[in-house]
């Protein structure tokens, strides 16, 4: 019974429908954050998973589990069974720019703090039609 | 290898700045400046040189990077590197007087952005395109939260938010891209993307829409804009204004040409763009602050852009061209013109123009107005009759009437200004301007009474970059010939 039931979890398909409806999932649990939540550090959060969800479908629906990692050494050198290893690069350089936005964006928001400790961004009207 | 340099060379300059502070305390100031003067003389040089043809520099074809350098991307890298360079002589004006504080950040920062600006604009790979998509977006919310006051931090902020969902937007366009085509490659894209299911192809463009809806500024998606112009800094302003939101609007239509040429999204597009036009311009009449005047009357203009863009045809492109030029100059003029009365009135309200006493800014403020009203022998007479021209030969009278009307209503709130500019009353100290500055205006207004009254010195070459935009196989062959 488990066997099966493993075995059926094993399966190429299995695992990429897993990784779809999860991102899928994990997608709109960021925007759910992001539309209900004020404060301006969980807004910030929010968008970041839904930057994760992202990088997680990108890997998830072009993985093959019948496939080799894409690292050509002794023995493996038949690069038509690997992985293809653009996805990575691409979601390698993604989560650096999305990490130094975050980064950024919390810096602002502490400078901010530091100069009005005003956390939510339903209160940020500094500006407008006076 | 000359299209390279336009890159390289900002983004170096980023890396050599620890070096170059110790040449002296202006070191930084004129090695930037001269920088751009280089790169400035080195794309007029590509301009007028009669054997210059389209230039492809790849690196390990088929997966690696590849820029393009055609007569449409020259256009805009010729149009970018002169108003950064304006800018910096400007800014070498203002210095003098009040400097930027922690100045050597402020140079690698309009560095960076002109860097991404131009490779937004000359790079044919769609996740190049979202690495300067982002590189772009971060020098800007940097530039905007600059002075660090509470204002210019919550601009950034705004920025900052509204970014970070256009670049998700985008990735996940560009993530279905990938899965379903197999391919990065604009031009190996543009063969591909129409074998894509009907489905498919509306929600990629959705996203694509969305992702850089946030950034060309249209209607729904444009409510930070505002906030974002009156927060940040005047200088800064006339950066986002004339450089940062045009690439993106050159990168979008790009785009767009490539994938879906003359499809039924672009109807929608067209009326897109006239109702951001339309709302902008009614939301701008009751607004006081100069500001927030000329941000709204920036989106007025970006979505008459848009919607000639989206007509898709070699005549509105060619107009399309034209009235980027124009607001590119205009509102380099208008906003270099408010930074100098702030710096002397410490205001930037409408009623502050009253006391301002300098005619040398009051001409220019007008010049520029009458020019993005589409007043005849000014540059933007030139687009803006061009592109009416063309709605009403393809018969899309409503579109005209709303442009018109749409033009109306910012002919009253321009008004407004000049009425404040030319009445009479208790005047303050005459507003004082260096040499260079002056010099810097007089070239803007030079270039706006130019285009306007011999429309026919630049005619043929934008004539040429809009045949080159619009027609994909050009772009396919010119790129697939160095792939293969």
């Amino acid at each position: 019974m488990i066997e099966t039931f493993l075995s059926y979890l094993n399966q190429n398909s299995t695992i990429t429908a897993m990784v779809n409806i999860g991102s899928m999932v994990l997608f709109f649990i960021g925007l759910f954050g992001l539309l209900t939540h004020r404060h301006i550090l969980r807004i910030f959060i929010s968008i970041s998973i839904m930057e994760i969800a992202i990088f997680l479908f990108f890997i998830g629906s072009t993985f093959n589990k019948a496939f080799t990692a894409p690292i050509v050494e002794e023995g493996y050198t038949n690069i038509a069974v690997m992985n293809d290893p653009i996805p990575h690069a691409l979601i390698l350089t993604a989560i650096v720019i999305g990490m130094a936005v975050f980064a950024l964006g919390v810096s602002f928001a502490i400078e901010y703090h530091k100069l009005t400790s005003r956390t939510d961004i339903n209160e940020m009207n500094e500006m407008g039609e006076s | 290898m000359s299209s390279i340099y336009f890159i390289a060379f900002p983004l170096l300059f980023g890396f050599a700045t620890p070096l170059l502070g110790k040449l002296g305390k202006n070191g930084i100031a004129y090695v930037s400046t001269l920088m751009q003067v280089a790169l400035f003389v080195l794309a007029l040089s590509l301009l007028f040189s009669t054997n210059w043809h389209v230039e492809v520099i790849s690196i390990a074809p088929p997966l690696g990077i590849s820029f393009v350098l055609n007569k449409a991307s020259l256009f805009f890298v010729t149009l970018f590197t002169l108003m950064m360079m304006l800018f910096s002589f400007y800014y070498l004006g203002l210095r003098k007087t009040d400097p930027y504080a922690n100045e050597g950040k402020f140079f690698i920062l309009i560095n960076m952005l002109l860097a991404a600006a131009i490779g937004l604009v000359l790079s044919s790979d769609i996740f190049n395109i979202y690495v300067f998509f982002e590189i772009a977006g971060v020098s800007a919310y940097i530039l905007s939260a600059y002075k660090k006051t509470p204002k210019a931090l919550e601009a950034g902020l705004k920025y900052l938010i509204t970014g970070m969902m256009a670049s998700v937007f985008l990735l996940l366009a560009i993530t279905m891209i990938y899965i379903h085509l197999g391919s990065l490659n604009l031009a190996v894209l543009s063969q591909t993307f129409s074998t894509l299911p009907y489905n498919l192809k509306v929600l990629i463009s959705l996203f694509l829409l969305i992702g850089f809806g946030f950034k060309v500024e249209i209607f729904p998606l444009n409510f930070w804009v505002t906030d974002v112009y009156e927060g940040s800094s005047s200088l800064v302003n006339a950066l986002f204004s004339s450089i940062v939101v045009k690439s993106y609007l050159f990168v979008f239509f790009h785009i767009l040409y490539l994938f879906m040429p003359a499809s039924d999204f672009s109807t929608f597009l067209i009326y897109l763009g006239a109702v951001s036009m339309l709302v902008a311009e009614i939301v701008a009449l009751k607004q006081t602050n100069l500001k927030r005047v000329f941000a709204y009357s920036s989106l007025g203009q970006i979505g008459f852009i848009f919607a000639v863009m989206a007509s898709e045809n070699v005549y509105a492109l060619t107009a399309a061209f034209f009235i980027i030029l124009a607001h590119s100059v205009a509102k380099m003029m208008v906003f270099l013109s408010i930074t100098s009365i702030q710096r002397e009135h410490k205001s930037v309200e409408i009623a502050t123009l009253k006391e301002l006493n300098s005619p040398f800014i009051t001409l220019m403020m007008i010049l520029a107005m009458l020019s993005l009203l589409g007043i005849p022998l000014l540059a933007g007479f030139v687009g803006k009759f061009l592109a009416l021209k063309d709605f009403a030969v393809s018969g899309e009278f409503v579109i005209l009437g709303v442009i018109v009307i749409a033009s109306l209503i910012e002919s009253i709130y321009y008004f407004k200004i000049a009425g404040n500019l030319f009445s009479k009353g208790e005047k303050r100290e005459k507003l004082r301007l260096t040499l260079i500055q002056k010099a810097v205006f007089i070239t803007l207004a030079l270039l706006l009474l130019l285009v306007g009254t011999a429309p026919f010195f630049f005619s043929g070459f934008i004539n040429d970059a809009a045949k080159v935009m619009l027609d994909s196989s050009i772009y396919i062959n010119t790129l697939m010939g160095v792939i293969k």
